[in-house]
């Protein structure tokens, strides 16, 4: 049972906010129901992203009308008529200005765009009125937070604080909203490095643990590390400042690292040890390797293989090996014997056979399938495990995510950082596909998952080919929502992101924005001043926009309290390049701390390098309670059976020398 | 008053009237009489002023910066419009206001309130009674413009151009009515309230062209106050060159002194091109020297004020920019 999230802590009585300027128009710029104009003194805290509250002076129907509004674009401008008057003003000497008696009449000239009117009906133009900073209450009510902050059915998710002024307000999003039914989806885009988009969903998911609904369910988060160390420390504390720990406080969130995190990740080619950069020792305890059999792989064939290789002929004869001969048993002439395929390997030992077989026929094809095909389809598939190496195994191991057990406020990292593209689509294809199967029967173990995936306009690109990963992720933000499978992703160019993965995101996240980007059509709804303004974000800052938002809102989080990529591996160096004798003692070490070197070196002694991998997953993937006999015994199933197979007979001659051959000796 | 309610407006004026005088007809957007150069304007003349600074007047150089001295600075607006004619006599509607503008910290500000006045102006004697009841039976204020002027024809432009001077009047009512508020706050105060930069002539008050804290700034030279080589004289100054300090006297006003002051390079322009006349409270039996280094001092605090331009006022050669700064802030609150 989650306990329910913590309250927020109340915020003190805020006095009444000061009024700060007036609503003005005029007939070359009029106010709009959506838009409006005020002025300020020039020394008041309204920037860009302000929001304000108007209030109106004329009654509609009975009620004074308030409105509320962000501010998106702002004017200065004096008493000049050209820029001319005053460098003649000044002599042409800009010290000039510094002995003006008086300094020119100035305005501070903005412009709005309404968030919300009460009354909703009718909805007029902006009144003229008074203009005021937005309290904490009326933040709320402009971003009709107010109707998913109830008590009793409140369902708001922290994702930073407003500030203006002196005043700060925390913003929520709406978990219907972020994570399902309603709508659902994340995304994040900005430049590298300084968009801290990463940061970002960090602190969010920190956040969605935290204060996640229990009446909603669970929710557990996979995260695909495709690059560095980013999110390979997610359980170590890391650094954070006063002001962080603040904003924590604020949010109600405790800044601490997530309690249960499980990395997975391949083995390196060689299959020694796990191709992650956090490999040290320490952190061993909750790695997993992650590796797929044939089984696991041929499902996703078409992740591995393109059209190019594969044409509809092809496909049939894959289509056929998948529904007769894979996992069953299978005997048919020309095969010498019958075959029961369950690895790659016994999947080559059935296209040797069968090939034999069709040679020695002189047969050119089999079951329809012509010979050229079955070697070019032998020729793609036996070439997965090659591509894949460390992921995918000849030998049929299968250590996988635990489809069926997730666990409640969980991230799950699978780092596929330093694979091949190949293989990293082959993982992100099979786990997603293999979290939809398990949320459409209800039994994955929780019931919402955020996947986290970065670069995405590598993986869903606006142009492209159609790939079986890019329609993996549309089906995902297009349907997932009503599964509880809801995908939180980032990248660098919105704009190159397929239109409808990003169209599809509930709630978008803004960081720091390269100008090239933002005159990108897709942004065209922003004013000047709010793309500048993007354009200049600091670490910590973002642009959110969220259904129940009217407009987008600028707001801070905390960094995560989570240890930073670059700080982990030099606190957690990467562990040194080991033979295999280390990486066996190391991996059965997670199992059972008494197993030495000398053991291993002794059990391991004479056997091939293959066998040794082979059984050192099979009992990381069993976990037995002893598990030094265990894996001793994988030897003994396999290193027996050779030792007591019968003795070859001896080679019987070609022919049987007569007895009274006089020549024979 | 800050800000004309809506009964005291043009229109509001004009649809009281046509509910009394529905048969009259009424012009639906009049033009400003001073705008349109329609008003009256004094003949140019020039007039000898006894020099108070050496026996005859003479270009002083003034030498040296001074600091922006003046807290603050007074002006008035008037416009006035003919609502309708009453069997051609004009039926003027005037408004007149007036302000001080406060300087602190470089910026300016509102010193006390604004002082907006309207009303109608009309040769009573000359309407008949039904002008005459309708006019006092809204709440306008309506002044006689024959009250205290001849007019020697019942031409309409002179009857227009009585309304005129006595919008004038009103409007240097106004005016007193800030400066001798100004001038009795400095006196309630040890410190007093600084100097007022006035625009225009001092000479309406005693109160005001008595007090040592008032300067006033003429920019008009209909009437100057030299003749023969004192007026070539005057007209030859240079940018920061004075003329000697002289004594302006008038039957129905209070003397005070005053000398003329180039603000500008008048290069290749009018003569009278960047040309003021300040007038200050005359000192009674201050030496020459003294009421030289007085005019000098005052001369410095004025020509500090030459910065920032009046632009895009067309009169920014003379027109200083806190007296601008009134003017718009006039305009405004209208």
């Amino acid at each position: 049972m989650t306990a329910p999230p913590p309250p927020i802590p109340p915020a003190p009585p805020a006095p009444p906010a000061p009024l700060l300027g007036r609503v003005v128009a005029t007939e070359r710029k009029p106010n709009t129901p959506h838009e409006f104009h005020f002025w300020t003194s020039l020394d008041s805290p309204i920037g860009i992203g302000t929001i304000v509250r108007v209030d109106g002076e004329t009654p509609v129907a009975g009620q004074l009308v308030r409105v509320y509004g962000v501010v998106v674009e702002g004017f200065s401008y004096t008493d000049l008529q050209s820029p001319i008057h005053d460098v003649l003003g000044h002599d042409g000497t800009p010290g000039g200005a510094s002995v003006a008696a008086t300094q020119r009449a100035e305005i501070r000239l903005y412009t709005a765009h309404v968030l919300r009117q009460i009354p909703e009906e009718p909805l007029q133009p902006v009144p003229m009125g008074s203009v005021a900073l937005a309290s904490d209450e009326d933040v709320a009510v402009a971003l009709r937070m107010d109707s998913y902050l109830q008590p009793g059915s409140r369902t708001g998710i922290p994702v930073g604080i407003y500030r203006a002024g002196a005043m700060e307000a925390p913003i929520y999003l709406d978990a219907d909203f972020l994570l399902g039914p309603e709508a659902a989806h994340l995304n994040i885009t900005g430049v590298s490095g300084l968009a801290t988009k990463t940061s970002a969903v960090e602190w969010l998911l920190a956040s969605i643990f935290t204060h996640f609904p229990p009446q909603k369910g669970s929710v557990a988060a996979i995260c695909f590390n495709v690059k560095g160390p980013d999110l390979l420390f997610l359980d170590q504390p890391g650094q954070i400042e006063d002001s962080d720990l603040a904003m924590y406080e604020k949010l109600g969130v405790k800044a601490a690292p997530f309690e249960r995190v499980r990395y997975f990740a391949p083995y390196t080619a060689k299959g020694f040890a796990i191709n992650t950069l956090r490999s040290n020792e320490q952190l061993a305890h909750n790695v997993t390797p992650l590796t797929w059999g044939l089984n696991e792989v041929m499902q996703f064939a078409e992740v591995l293989l393109n059209k190019d290789d594969i044409d509809a002929k092809a496909d049939a004869f894959i289509d056929f090996l998948q529904e007769r001969v894979i996992g069953r048993e299978f005997h048919e002439a020309p095969l010498s014997t019958p075959h029961r395929v369950r690895s790659f390997g016994e999947l080559e030992t059935f296209f040797r056979d069968l090939l034999r077989g069709l040679e020695d026929r002189g047969g050119e094809s089999w079951r329809t399938h012509h010979i050229a095909t079955i070697r070019k389809v032998r020729n793609r598939l036996s070439n997965i495990s090659t591509r894949c190496a460390g992921l995918v195994t000849d030998e049929g191991t299968v250590s996988d995510l635990p489809f069926g057990s997730f666990q409640d406020r969980t991230v799950y990292v699978v780092d596929v950082a330093s694979l091949e593209e190949d293989a990293q689509d082959l993982i992100f294809a099979r786990v997603v596909s293999k979290l939809r199967e398990h949320l459409e029967r209800r039994d994955l173990g929780v019931s919402h998952v955020v996947v986290f995936v970065d670069e995405l306009n590598k993986y869903a690109p606006a142009d492209g080919p159609d790939t079986y990963v890019r329609k993996m992720l549309l089906d995902i933000s297009e349907r997932g929502r009503y599964l509880g499978l809801v995908s939180f992703s980032a990248q660098q160019f919105r704009s190159q992101v397929h239109r409808r993965v990003v169209g599809n995101s509930g709630t978008a996240l803004y960081g720091r924005m390269d100008m090239d980007e933002l005159a990108t059509p897709g942004y065209a709804v922003l004013s000047v001043a709010t793309k500048t303004k993007l354009a200049t974000l600091e670490k910590g800052q973002l642009m959110v926009r969220h259904p129940h938002f009217a407009q987008p809102i600028f707001v801070r989080f905390p960094r995560p309290a989570v240890m930073r990529g670059r700080d982990g591996v030099e606190r957690f160096p990467q562990a040194e390049d080991i033979g295999l004798e280390v990486a066996v003692m190391r991996a059965l070490r997670q199992l059972d701390p008494a197993v030495s070197l000398d053991w291993v070196k002794r059990t391991i002694a004479g056997h091939e390098e293959s066998e040794v991998i082979r059984a050192r997953n099979v009992t990381m993937q069993t976990r037995p309670e002893r598990v030094q006999p265990f894996f001793e015994a994988q030897f003994r199933r396999v290193v027996p059976a050779e030792a007591s197979s019968p003795p070859r007979p001896a080679p019987v001659p070609i022919r049987s020398l007569p007895s009274d051959d006089p020549y024979g000796f | 008053m800050m800000a004309p309610v809506s009964d005291a407006s043009l229109h509001g004026v004009q649809r009281r009237l046509a509910a009394l005088l529905p048969a009259e007809r009424w012009l639906s957007s009049p033009a400003t009489l001073e705008l349109a150069s329609l008003g009256a304007q004094d003949a140019p003349r020039l007039i000898a002023a006894p020099v108070l600074e050496g026996g005859v007047l003479r270009e002083r150089r003034v030498t040296g910066d001074a600091p922006p001295r003046f807290a603050a600075f007074l002006d008035g607006t008037q416009t006035s419009k003919v609502i309708a004619h009453a069997d051609g006599v004009p039926i003027v509607y005037g408004t007149v206001a007036s302000v001080i503008r406060q300087r602190v910290d470089r910026r300016m500000r509102t010193w006390e309130a604004a002082r907006v006045r309207h009303a109608l102006y009309a040769p009573l004697a000359l309407l008949s009674q039904r002008w005459r009841d309708a006019l006092s039976a809204i709440d306008v204020p309506v002044v006689d413009t024959l009250a205290r002027r001849q007019v020697e024809s019942p031409h309409p432009f002179a009857l227009q151009d009585a309304a005129i001077h006595a919008v004038q009047e009103a409007r240097e009512a106004a005016e007193r009515e800030l400066a001798e508020l100004w001038c009795a706050r400095g006196d309630d105060q040890p410190d007093g309230v600084g100097e007022l930069l006035v625009d225009g002539a001092i000479t309406g008050s005693e109160r005001v062209a008595t007090a040592s804290c008032i300067v006033g700034v003429v920019k008009t030279h209909r009437t100057l106050y030299a003749e023969g080589e004192a007026l070539r004289c005057v007209l030859r100054l240079e940018r920061g060159v004075r003329s000697s300090v002289f004594r302006i006297t008038s039957p129905k006003r209070t003397p005070v002194a005053s000398w003329y002051l180039r603000l500008r390079d008048a290069s290749a322009r009018d003569p009278l091109w960047g040309l003021v006349r300040i007038e200050v409270a005359e000192q009674p039996g201050a030496s020459a020297k003294r009421i030289g280094e007085r005019a000098d001092d005052v001369s410095r605090w004025v020509l500090a004020e030459a910065l920032p331009l009046a632009l895009p006022d067309g009169r920014w050669d003379k027109m200083l920019y806190g007296i601008r700064d009134c003017e718009e802030f006039l305009r405004a609150i209208q």
